[in-house]
């Protein structure tokens, strides 16, 4: 299904893989949010075993990050085909590689014995999330945060002048948000009017150091997305409220989007 | 008697080049951070208004923005002074180079071409920045002609990340329109005689005019033209190097990491030889009120480096 592990593109576009398209038409068959909580609880577990083998590397980031890639990859897109729209998620907060790598073994893209080589020299599954050796899942290479607004920006920038019908999601860090790049970004969406742009924050209340509010106060953050002339929307973190929430920004155009998931509890 | 006249325009034949390409090729996209009026890139936005982007003042969003239209499969084309693009390095090298992906970074206003605005502006250090990153092409056109020419075969011919490192005016004439300019190769402008001058960009012109003025001292001097420093033409370098006595880089850029130490590093593995690196020297630049005024006070004159080389080769 994948393209063998390759180091150095050919500046090939990355977003002209079969494996985007195969991905939206085989997740045409919507799958019903119940049977999604189950398949999440799975992946859970997988995930939280997959850390415990590298010493919980940025375990929070991918616990809190589960649900929201659960619903972007396996409801999100495929209720985008259905509507005819190409959906795409960029994963900004490039550290919740496991939690994707998790997911991508439920939907049976990667095997679960490939999670046993994950952030080996000769494995795909590096660290942070490499669009070279996951060409058409991951769209760009990530590792360096506060980039993925910008990039989804540009994609989205091209699709229309393209008059492609294409949206963009963003995983972003709560974290993530102090880096001065995402502010940029953020008023260029605004300024482009990118409706086909929603930035979704984990907004996990931790970043490395610890409590988000006591290394840097990231609140009020729903006030200062609608300051820059974004629509905003907060959901508490679980699989149907970050469904239903998506489901509502789907339907908002003029302006880019943004989709705040909170969590209080330790993961 | 070589006179080599400075009147022309780094920026104006890029952004004519811009327009033409932009014809050429319509997934050509150009991006700028607020100085379309520096860059000429305005040339591009009022003829393809629709495929013209301007970020506002934020070079970090401005080059990743350009690999997120680059990843949806267009050519994106970045413009904006050399020493602000270089804000963006990092994006450059964890999207551009690490992905691959087919944008241009063009910077003007580099090495001594923004004589006005000083320490700030004047950037001494693109080059080192830009040749250490894996699959990127590096060149540096030495006038108008080679610019257009460098650009077009950048933007409509090579598959995957340039940067262009261009002036801001005072741009030399050296080549005629029938020129050609293939990616990693030298050009040889004079035969090498007892010593052969390396230079690249506006400072070719001066090199030219260096070597006219050991030959008045009875010293045979050759000059090519190193328009791609990345990758280098190392058998063309050694070729010239094991004919002459000493070998000469002349640049506006910084003795560490720029063509100087590029064409050190070839001739040290491959072929020992002592090299005169002239350039800036680990220090920072200055306001002046005229181009030939930062010349003068910084030494960068014909007669002055002359002089130096003379020096060493006695």
């Amino acid at each position: 299904m994948f393209a063998p592990c390759v180091v150095g593109g050919d500046a090939a576009p990355i977003l002209n893989n079969d494996f985007l398209r195969s991905l939206n038409a085989s997740l045409s068959d919507h799958i019903s949010l119940d049977v999604l909580e189950d398949k999440v609880k799975r992946s859970k577990r997988r995930l939280l075993n997959l850390l415990s083998k590298v010493g919980g590397w940025h375990s929070w980031s991918s616990l809190s990050s589960l649900n929201i890639i659960a619903v972007l990859f396996s409801s999100w897109i495929a209720e985008g085909y259905a509507m005819g729209v190409e959906r795409l998620v960029v994963v900004s907060k490039g550290h919740a590689a496991p939690s994707v790598y998790s997911w991508l073994v439920e939907m049976g893209v990667i095997k679960e014995s490939e999670l046993e080589d994950f952030a080996t020299p000769w494995s795909r599954l590096q660290s942070h999330l490499d669009a070279l050796r996951l060409p058409g899942i991951v769209v760009y290479s990530t590792g360096s945060l506060g980039q993925g607004l910008s990039i989804a920006n540009g994609i989205a920038i091209a699709s229309k002048i393209d008059s492609i019908r294409r949206e963009v999601a963003v995983l972003l860090g709560d974290g993530e948000l102090d880096e001065g790049q995402v502010w940029e970004a953020i008023a260029t969406a605004s300024a482009l009017k990118l409706d086909n742009v929603i930035a979704i924050i984990d907004r996990n209340m931790v970043q490395h150091t610890g409590f988000t509010e006591k290394v840097k106060p990231k609140e009020p953050l729903a006030a200062k997305f609608n300051s820059f002339g974004w629509y905003v929307l907060e959901v508490i973190n679980n699989v149907k409220t970050i469904h239903s929430g998506l489901r509502t920004l789907s339907s908002i155009n003029g302006k880019p989007k943004a989709l705040i998931v909170r969590s209080n509890r330790r993961w | 008697m070589v006179i080599i006249v400075y009147s022309g325009s780094f920026r104006k034949a890029f952004g004519e080049a811009l327009v033409e390409a932009g014809y050429l090729n319509e997934d050509i996209i150009v991006l700028d951070a607020d100085t379309p009026k520096s860059t000429w890139t305005k040339l591009f936005a009022n003829t393809f208004p629709h495929r013209f982007i301007n970020v506002g003042i934020s070079e970090q969003d401005l080059v990743s923005t350009a690999a997120g239209l680059a990843i949806a499969g267009k050519i994106p084309v970045v413009a904006g002074f050399s020493m602000f693009l270089m804000r963006g390095w990092e994006q450059i090298r964890n999207t551009i180079s690490r992905d691959h992906l087919n944008v241009k970074i063009v910077g003007t206003h580099s090495g001594l071409s923004d004589y006005m605005d000083g320490a700030s502006h004047q950037c001494f250090e693109d080059i080192a920045l830009m040749r250490v990153l894996p699959g990127f092409i590096v060149l540096v056109p030495g006038d108008e002609i080679a610019t257009r020419k460098i650009v077009l075969e950048a933007l409509l011919e090579h598959k995957g990340p340039v940067y262009i490192r261009l002036g801001r005016d005072n741009a030399p004439k050296i080549y005629d329109e029938f020129e050609e300019f293939p990616i990693g190769k030298l050009k040889i402008i004079e035969d090498p005689g007892d010593i052969v001058l390396f230079s690249n960009g506006f400072t070719l012109g001066l090199a030219l005019e260096v070597a006219n003025e050991l030959k008045r001292h009875g010293i045979s001097t050759g000059v090519a033209d190193v328009y791609t420093v990345k990758p280098l033409d190392k058998d063309g370098i050694i070729k010239l190097s094991k004919k002459v006595n000493l070998v000469v880089a002349i640049e506006d850029h910084s003795i560490y990491g720029g063509l100087g130490s590029a064409i050190a590093e070839v001739l040290s593995e491959s072929y020992p030889k002592r090299i005169l690196r002239i350039g800036i020297r680990d220090e920072f630049g200055v306001s002046a009120r005229s181009f030939s005024q930062l010349i003068e006070y910084l030494g960068f004159t014909p007669a002055n480096i002359a002089l130096k080389i003379i020096e060493v080769y006695a």
